[in-house]
Parts: structure tokens; sequence; C-alpha cells
């Protein structure tokens, strides 16, 4: 018989002073931590306290501030704490920083199909809907009041001085030449809406719609287009969002997806920004639409006004000619459909051989597009 | 915890609290939003562990998803609202006043109930998830009856011109500390409503100081009025802090839980500091991506005006793609909104956090020992609509 060394070194036994909190009282119970090697567990044990947690189910709680104690709870329970008054015991707890599993995911993914059903139904559903009923019954003068309030905030925002706001351009003659482009597509119809239309002075190429009749040309429209009847097919198209109440329509539209969009995004940094991008593709998802109908109320005004529709597709050419086609990315971004689709479609609604009736001579036309001067 | 008092300790370090806030920033500008009920979970676990009563740290056990689930539930509610009710007031304000100034006033008018609510619900969520010594405190359900009665007290305050704020405050502190309990005990707020108005002196003499001041004006003694004016000005600014500040001292001071009352003695002038500086210096670090992206933007849309500005028009920026010129665009414009986070927390919530802390004292605490466990509040909405309304601070 040979004596028995034994070779393995057992590890230096781990025993520290620590605090105990059951759950049940508020009295913190003095105990001693030891570690059974054997059973690979921790053991906390004091006056009428003997605990043994296994050490792989022991987790710190996280993002702590003091780095000068550990507070350290058993997975599966979360009423009891053990204090540790420093970190000796970190190197011996393999799953410390692991988290507890997520209750109730059931009820949150039932939640969450819920929330998001009810905003998409809000949003592209009933508020449109009601949008458009209620844009058939506001008065006259409370759609004036809508347009002005419009009106003053896009002059205010076009204006790079920021003093006063972009001016309208108001020169005798231009005026009149523009009177006689309405007149010749008003006379036409059974029953015109009474429009007000401005010159705004800022050379952006485009023009748009406000409620209660109010048309807006930039002078940069004028100054593009190549002929007085491609500003009458532009009317025209106008005049198509004029008698759809589109601006009105819009206006109360926005009035209600904008607060529910705020409030799916939050506040959090830069929420403004991408607020901005989803409502800007929420409204060219309404916008296309309006837009093609337009095209097609101004292609059937311009012939019976004796004028070539082709004309607003040349003018559509002409906005082409002067910017790239917009990316696949950028469409989704803007409020107008596909200009090529947009021209062809005007092409193919003029009639073979249709002869123009001028709308303005030369000397009127000059006049109109000086009517910023 | 034997002594007849024991203090408060506040540990944590400024740059702990600067990264934690970046980091869980960064992660919720990159979820769109949606970490950011992690972002609150872990801030408040950090703030809460760094206030230690008695050398105990306060534990936040609340949990991202229950936030989460909350704000839904108030989503599928608000959106209701918010959609249908704004759309139908503005058509009625344009209808009948040719105006949205009465749509806009009426759409507000209705959230502010909701909003007191959303408050209380909170207030109930966060102390359901605050633990201390192991015991759960906990707020009795009565949101509707808090937000009835701030409307109230709010009414008589503004058509008193702020002379009853402080039987706002009290009322209003004194519904909420009176249903407070930690563990099974309730927590009681004594005192009267006019103990606050000595916190107030200094806010009554300022805009005391102001009426003669614009008297002085009428009586065309401009030299006195602008001195006086001028004294008034930065005496508002003060008397608003120490209203906060000793105000809820004083209110501190005379709640009371099982047999132990607690102390609070902080300095308005100094939360006034911390404000100043912290604001001032966040400022000024935000001010550096904030001009980048100025000039940036500026070459980018009017290159003339860089010119006259000599700010050159070619360069780097001519030089890249319009993707890069958005990309870092879009880089320095949440760089400010994170920094602008971070840095408050690190130099204004922490620092006022600490003082108010360190100046809490527990007298005779050993009757808090045998109180005992509450049961569990599910509070279900968690602070769902406070999180929607936007109300209070950030943690």
């Amino acid at each position: 018989m040979s004596t028995l060394f034994r070779t393995d070194i057992a590890p230096e036994p781990y025993e520290e002073a620590a605090e105990y909190l059951d759950g049940h009282s508020a009295t913190p119970h003095p105990v001693t931590l030891r570690i059974d090697e054997l059973s690979a567990k921790l053991e906390i044990i004091g006056e009428d306290i003997r605990v043994r947690w296994l050490l792989t189910d022991i987790r710190e709680i996280p993002d702590q501030a003091g780095n000068d104690m550990m507070v350290l709870r058993e997975r599966g329970n979360t009423l009891r704490r053990v204090i540790l008054r420093n970190r000796s015991l970190a190197p011996r707890l393999p799953y410390r920083t692991r988290s507890a599993p997520v209750t109730n995911r059931l009820r949150l993914t039932g939640w969450a199909f819920g929330a998001v059903a009810s905003v998409a139904l809000i949003i592209f559903v009933l508020v449109p809907t009601m949008a458009n009923q209620l844009a058939n019954f506001i008065p006259p003068e409370g759609e004036r009041a809508l347009a002005e309030a419009t009106l003053d905030q896009i002059r205010s925002a076009l204006d790079e001085t920021g003093l006063q706001g972009v001016r309208t351009c108001t020169s005798v003659d231009g005026t009149a030449a523009l009177k006689k482009i309405e007149t010749r597509l008003t006379s036409v119809m059974p029953d015109a809406p009474e429009l007000t239309v401005f010159v705004l002075d800022h050379g952006m190429v485009n023009a748009f719609t406000l409620p209660g009749g109010y048309l807006v040309f930039f002078r940069g429209l004028l100054d593009n287009a190549g002929s007085a009847e491609q500003v009458a097919a532009v009317f025209a198209h106008e005049m198509g969002h004029v008698i759809s109440r589109d601006p009105t329509r819009h206006a109360l539209r926005s009035a209600g997806s904008i607060g529910v969009l705020g409030l799916l995004f939050g506040d959090f940094a830069g929420g403004a920004m991408v607020l901005f991008l989803t409502e800007r593709l929420i409204d060219a998802q309404y916008s296309q639409e309006t837009e093609s109908h337009a095209d097609t109320f101004a292609q059937d005004l311009l012939i019976r006004a004796g004028i070539a529709p082709s004309a607003l597709a040349d003018m559509f050419a002409r906005f082409r000619a002067l910017g790239p086609e917009p990316t696949e990315m950028e469409k989704h971004f803007l409020s107008h459909p596909d200009l090529g689709d947009r021209i062809a479609s005007a092409r193919a609604a003029t009639p073979a051989e249709f002869l123009t009736e001028p709308v303005l001579t030369d000397r009127e036309w000059q006049a109109l597009q000086g009517i910023c001067d | 915890m034997s002594e007849n008092v024991v203090g408060t300790q506040f540990v944590g370090k400024k740059s702990r609290v600067f990264w934690l806030a970046l980091k869980t920033g960064m992660l919720t500008v990159l979820t769109l939003g949606f970490y950011r009920f992690w972002m609150k979970t872990r801030l408040r676990r950090w703030y809460w562990s760094a206030i230690r009563p008695g050398g105990y740290p306060l534990e936040y056990v609340g949990d991202p998803f229950e936030k989460l689930l909350g704000f839904l539930i108030a989503v599928v509610v608000l959106a209701f609202y918010i959609g249908i009710v704004n759309l139908l007031l503005m058509f009625l304000s344009y209808s009948f006043f040719q105006d949205n100034f009465v749509a806009y006033t009426a759409s507000f008018v209705g959230v502010v109930p909701l909003w007191f609510y959303a408050q209380f619900r909170s207030r109930r969520y966060v102390l359901a998830r605050t633990r201390w010594m192991g015991l759960r405190f906990g707020l009795e359900p009565g949101a509707w009856g808090y937000a009835g009665r701030a409307l109230l007290y709010w009414g008589l305050t503004l058509v008193s011109l702020g002379i009853l704020a402080p039987l706002m405050v009290f009322r209003l502190e004194k519904y909420i500390t009176d249903r407070t309990y930690f563990g099974t005990e309730r927590m009681h707020q004594g005192g009267r409503w006019t103990m606050l108005y000595r916190p107030m002196r200094p806010l009554i003499i300022s805009v005391l100081m102001l009426i003669v001041a614009a008297v002085l004006f009428v009586a065309e003694q401009i030299g006195p009025g602008t001195g006086l004016s001028v004294l008034g000005m930065g005496g508002l600014l003060y008397g608003y802090f120490a209203f906060k500040v000793n105000g809820l001292a004083v209110l501190t001071r005379h709640k009371h839980l099982a047999g132990c009352s607690l102390e609070m003695r902080p300095s308005a002038g100094a939360v006034l500091g911390i404000y100043a500086l912290g604001y001032v210096l966040a400022t000024f670090v935000i001010a550096i991506p904030g001009t980048a992206l100025f000039i940036l933007l500026l070459v980018v849309q009017s290159p003339d005006t860089a010119a006259e500005l000599s700010l050159g028009t070619g360069g780097w920026v001519a030089d890249q793609s319009r993707w890069v010129l958005v990309a870092v665009s879009a880089m320095l414009y949440f760089s400010i909104f994170l920094l602008w986070s971070a840095l408050t927390h690190t130099f204004v919530t922490m620092p006022t956090i600490k003082h108010y802390a360190r100046t809490l004292t527990l007298i005779e605490p050993a009757s808090l020992l045998s109180i005992t466990q509450r049961p569990r509040d599910a509070a279900e909405q968690a602070e769902g609509f406070a999180e929607a309304l936007d109300v209070g601070a950030s943690i």
C-alpha cells in the first residue's frame, strides 16, 4: 500500500459575507455565501436561512450604476435578491449576464397586429372616406379661409430672403391675357366654378390648386412654356382638381392623418424626418389617382374649348426635358404619376386632324410671359 | 439601518450614463424609434441603482415589452381619437369660423384630461416597478380622479393668476402620496397647502418688481425701470427654481411612512446652476455638428450664397454624389439629437438627481424593516398613454 496523494488541487473555498432580501419583508438578512463545488450551487446561509441556487441559474441585475457591488437573482424567481458588497463572485457565474425569458409574447403579438391594422384602417380608409364626404359640405367661405391660410404658408416658405413672402405678379396686360385663357375654358363648362388665379414670382416650374377655387401658377412655368396653349392645358388640368375639390379633401385628410402618424413614431431623435417621409408616401398614393383624374378632365375640356390635348403632352415633355427622370425610389415620394404615361395618354386623346384655334395673340402671349416684370 | 437617521448615497459616474444614453439612443434611431422602450428601461435601471437610501440601492424591474404593449394599446385608442376627431374639428372649424384656430384649441383642450390621466398611470406603473429592500412600491388606482382634480386645481390656478398655485401643487401631491404604498404600508402627506407660499416668495417678489418696473416705464422713469425689470427677470428665473426645488423639499419633509419620516434639503441655487451649466455646455457641443450641417446644406442648396460668404462652392462637396451628401446630412442631423439627449442626461438629469438624492435622509427608518410585501400590480397599460402623448420628461 502506498500513501495516496491527491494531485488535483481543489479551488480555494469560496466564502463571503453578503445580505439576503427574501422578498417578503424589508429586513436584510446577513448571510454567508459558499459554493458547493460538487453540485455547482451557491449556498446562502444565515439565521433561519438555507437557500441553494444553481450557479448556472444566477443572473446579475443589469445596467447597475455602482461597480462596488453585485445584486443577484435566481432565474425564474422575481423577488429574492442577494446583495454582495464586492464583485468576487462574478468569475464563478457562467450565465451572469443572460436575460430572463420574456412573458406574454402572444398577447403582445395580438396587440401589435391590432394596432397596425387599426392605424392602417384609420389612415387609408376612415380618414379618406370622411374627408371625401365632408369636402362636399364645407361652405365656400370656409374653403377660402383654408386656402388663404395655406397660400400664406407657401408664400413665406418659398421666400429665400425670409422677409415678406414671394410676391404675386399683377401686370395689367398679363392679367388680362390670363383672364382670356380662363374665359376660353370656363365658357364651355355648364356650371363653371368661381376661380381666383394667381401668378407667384418664383422660378419653380409648377402650378397648383388650393381649396375654394384658388389656382396658382409659378412664373417658372410661364417662362418655360412653349405656347399659350400649353399654359391653357395646365390651366385645364388644375381646373380638374378644382372641380373634384381635391385640395379641400387633401387638407382635411392631412389634418386627420398627420396626428396619427406623429403618435406612432413618437418623439425619438429626428422623428420629424421619418414622419415627413411617411406622410409624403401616403400622400403620393392618393395623389397619383387624383392626377390621372385631372388629366382626363383636362383632355375632355380642352377638346370642347377647341384646343388639342396634345398641348398638355407638349408641356409635360418640357417638364421632363428640364429635370432628370426620377428614379424608382424617388417616384414613390412624388405625387405625380410617371410623366411618360401621361404624355402618351394626352397624345392618344387628341383626335386626328384636330385643329387648335389659337388661345392668345402673340402680343398677349408676350404680355402673359412678362406678367412679373 | 439601526441608526436614528440614515442618509442616501448616490453612486454612478457621468461617463457611464453618457455612453449608456448615447448607445441606446443610437439603437433607437436605427430601429426607427422602437428601441426607445429598451432605452427608457435601461436608463431607469441605471438611475434607480445609483440611488441608495440607507446604503441599499433602488431597483427598477420594468420590462421593455410591457412598455411596448402599453404603447400599442394607447395607439389603438388614440389613433381613432386623433384621426377622426381632428378631422371633424378641422371641418367644423373652417365651416363655422373660417379659421383653424378653433380646431386646434378644441383638439388641445380635448387632450388635456387625457394628459393628466396618462401622468397618473405612468406614475402608477413606475412605482409598481420600483423596489427597495426587496419590497414593491405601489400606487392605488385613481387616474380619472386625479385628472378631474388636476383640471379643477389648474383652473383655479389660472383664474387666480397663479396665486393659488400652492393649493394646486399641494392637493395633487397629496392625492398621489396618500395613494402611494411601500409594501403593505401606506404613505401619508402631512402639512397644509399654505406652507408652499414660503418657497414661492422669491417668485412673488420678482413679479411685484416687474409690476413696479412697468409702472416706472409708464411714468417715463426709463433708467430705474430698466434696472428693476432686469432684476425682476433674473428673479423670475431663480424664483421658478426656488418654488420647484424648495416646494418639493417642503412636501418631502411632510411625508411619513409607518413611523419613518423623510427629510430633504436641496439647494435651489445649486439646481439652477446645474441646469444653466448643463444646457450651456450641451448647446455648445451640438453647435459643432449643427454648424457643419448648416454649411453643408447651404453649399448644396444655394452655392451662390455660399460663395458670397466665402465658404467655397467646389471642393469636397462638389465631388460627392447626391446620396453621399444626403447620408452625411442625415448623420449630422441625427448626431445633433443623440448628442443633445446624451449630454442633457450627463450634465442635467444625473447631477440633479444626484443632488436631490444626497440631501435625502430617513428619520427613524427602523420601523420600515417590519413592512411586508404587496401583491404585484399588472399595470397592463404600463405608461403607454404617457408615451404616446409625450407626457413628462425622458425618464
